[in-house]
């Protein structure tokens, strides 16, 4: 469970200009939902994804995951959380294209301090079968489509079976056959793995596929 | 995959792409380790060879020499010390000395020799029977002068391995030929077996020809002699004999107009003096190590600048900041490394064909050294883009096109 309280998110943009990208923003994701954080460009919603992605801290206010207040831990802290805890799905997909496949999904698990109680490539081996890209295992990123390459990425926001699967527009940059395989996706991931997925986007038909809607315009929750 | 593996596999595969840069940055440092490489090979083997010029001397051999040769353990040769000025009650007095087992006077004289073969100029050592045991001297084929020979002034000489050669063919063909030195047919009696050594103005023995002192006063009409020996019975000898030829020879010289020398005293001076040269040379060629460590760097930063999006994927995934900055470590200490590695070979390599002309060799110090200084280079260098990488904010990062 993640819970924002009293957040808020400031940018010094000179010295006197500050932009408020986030506004006292509380808000709770539970385990095991499937929402959506919707609004225009300027809203604040990637502002959101970061804080509770954990790539960033708020200004103001408190982060808690599980209970946990994570707005104090330091940065080796908050960086194994973010490996453990989340998987990221970006629209630019953000794939290492000098590593292979396989690597690209390896690399959270390198980067582990948790002592993994499975083989990483052997479920990365898995992940890449189970969603069609066995025969890819040892391309590289640059040399497949966009919706394989999306489904690379969230084989690797799941190779260290996280909680929380941030989904940054992952339909943004394939066409809409694959973007609704890629939706599809992450919805088995919800029903099948109880796994909390939260999707960014702007697209109100994707938004409209999820069970809940975070509407967020200028910063503030509506 | 482990992760120190995952690391250089990441930074191979950034040098692969890049191979020209990589190589070319590389270079610096290769140019660095390959001159300071050199440079003590050189120093080494230089000493190695003053060494072995001086062991050739014999031991506990003491030199009475004009002049003023070793003031303070600095070496200070003069003009004065290679002119005559010694003569026979000298040396009659240093036989009187305690603990002498032998002595003997030596001169010098430069002259046009000549053999039905060849006609050039050589040096010609004139001594006792004693030299040849001083000098550590063995016969090759023939005979030494002995006690007689300069008791009867013979006109016997003994010639060095390459003079038979040169002059003669083969020593076997030299021995009862005759030779003429300045104006005077001296008969050859003996060949010194190969010494090997000389090059670089250094005694080559072998060049040499060797005659009795009494017979060598024709070319030496005043009788004085450039150089006095003495060898002692034992080591432990020497300090006192030195003290007693000093005191016996200020009787008849002022302070500065003679020198007592003991080899092992005089290696030591030209040591330092060579080691104080060599470092100064091997300093200065450690400044193309340092532009070569800032070749690096400034590739780093370059490297670091082009990964931007990168670090920030790997960021997001959960990497430290540690993970950031030692991933890029590894890949400027590789870079440094490589450089050492391959400044090393070509080093060893130049070294192996220069040792037919000049004595060069490479220890483990220095390929230690070589690498260790390459490896911190690569640390040195690297960190502060290392660095930079480290401490970028994730979201800025990923977020970087």
């Amino acid at each position: 469970m993640i819970r924002l309280q009293n957040v808020w998110k400031e940018y010094q943009l000179d010295r006197e200009l500050v932009f408020t990208a986030l506004k006292d923003v509380t808000l709770t994701i539970k385990d095991n939902e499937f929402c959506s954080i919707v609004g225009p460009s300027g809203s604040g919603k990637s502002t959101l994804m970061h804080i509770v992605g954990l790539l960033d801290k708020p200004s103001k206010g408190h982060v808690f995951i599980d209970g946990k207040d994570v707005s104090k831990l330091s940065d080796n802290t908050v960086s194994s959380l973010r490996n453990e805890y989340v998987g990221f799905v970006f629209q630019q997909f953000n794939l290492i294209n000098k590593l292979t496949v396989l690597e690209n999904v390896l690399i959270p698990t390198i980067y582990t301090r948790k002592h993994l109680q499975y083989d990483a490539k052997e479920k990365a081996k898995y992940l890449l079968k189970r969603f069609g890209l066995e025969d890819k295992i040892n391309s590289y990123p640059n040399k497949i489509s966009g919706g394989q390459q999306q489904r690379v990425a969230i084989a690797r926001a799941l190779v260290m079976s996280p909680k929380l699967i941030l989904a940054d527009e992952p339909t943004g940059n394939i066409d809409t056959k694959t973007g609704a395989e890629i939706l599809r996706l992450l919805y088995e991931l919800y029903t099948n793995e109880k796994i909390t997925v939260v999707i960014v986007t702007h697209d109100p038909l994707v938004a409209a596929k999820t069970k809940r809607k975070i509407e967020i315009r200028d910063g503030e929750i509506q | 995959m482990n992760y120190i593996t995952f690391l250089i596999r990441t930074a191979i595969e950034d040098f692969t792409r890049n191979k020209g840069r990589t190589l070319l940055t590389s270079l610096g440092i290769l140019i660095g380790v390959l001159s300071v490489v050199l440079l003590t090979a050189f120093g080494l083997g230089l000493k190695k060879y003053i060494g072995d010029q001086f062991e050739a001397m014999g031991k506990n051999t003491i030199f009475l020499v004009p002049g003023r040769i070793l003031s303070g353990g600095g070496f200070s040769g003069s003009a004065s010390s290679f002119t005559g000025r010694f003569d026979i009650r000298d040396l009659e007095k240093l036989k009187e000395i305690k603990n002498i087992s032998a002595v003997g006077p030596l001169t010098f004289k430069s002259t046009k020799i000549k053999s039905p073969l060849k006609e050039d100029y050589a040096d010609i050592m004139f001594s006792s029977e004693v030299i040849s045991d001083v000098m550590g001297f063995e016969i090759e084929t023939g005979r030494f002068f002995d006690k007689s020979d300069v008791a009867k002034k013979t006109k016997v000489i003994v010639i060095g391995n390459k003079i038979a050669s040169d002059y003669y063919g083969s020593p076997e063909d030299a021995i009862g030929n005759k030779i003429t030195v300045g104006e005077i047919k001296f008969t050859v009696i003996g060949v010194t077996k190969s010494k090997g050594g000389g090059g670089m103005g250094g005694f080559d023995y072998d060049k040499y020809l060797y005659g009795p002192y009494t017979t060598g006063y024709t070319f030496n009409p005043d009788r004085k002699f450039i150089r006095l020996f003495a060898k002692t019975e034992n080591e432990s000898d020497i300090s006192q004999v030195k003290g007693d030829i000093k005191k016996e020879f200020l009787k008849r010289y002022e302070e500065e107009e003679f020198s007592i020398v003991e080899p092992t005293e005089l290696l030591s001076a030209i040591n330092s003096i060579f080691s104080v040269l060599n470092l100064i040379l091997v300093a200065i060629a450690a400044i193309s190590l340092l532009v070569g460590g800032i070749g690096i760097m400034n590739i780093m930063y370059v490297t670091v600048t082009e990964r931007i999006k990168e670090i920030g994927i790997r960021r997001a995934l959960g990497a430290r900041r540690n993970d950031i900055l030692f991933q890029f470590l590894i890949e400027s200490v590789a870079l440094s490394l490589m450089g050492g590695l391959f400044g090393l070979v070509l080093a060893y390599a130049i070294i192996f064909f220069i040792q037919q002309l000049f004595p060069a060799y490479i220890d483990l110090v220095s390929v230690l050294l070589a690498l260790g200084v390459s490896s911190a280079i690569g640390v040195l260098f690297g960190v502060l883009p290392a660095k930079k990488a480290a401490d970028l904010s994730p979201i800025e990062a990923i977020r970087y096109e």
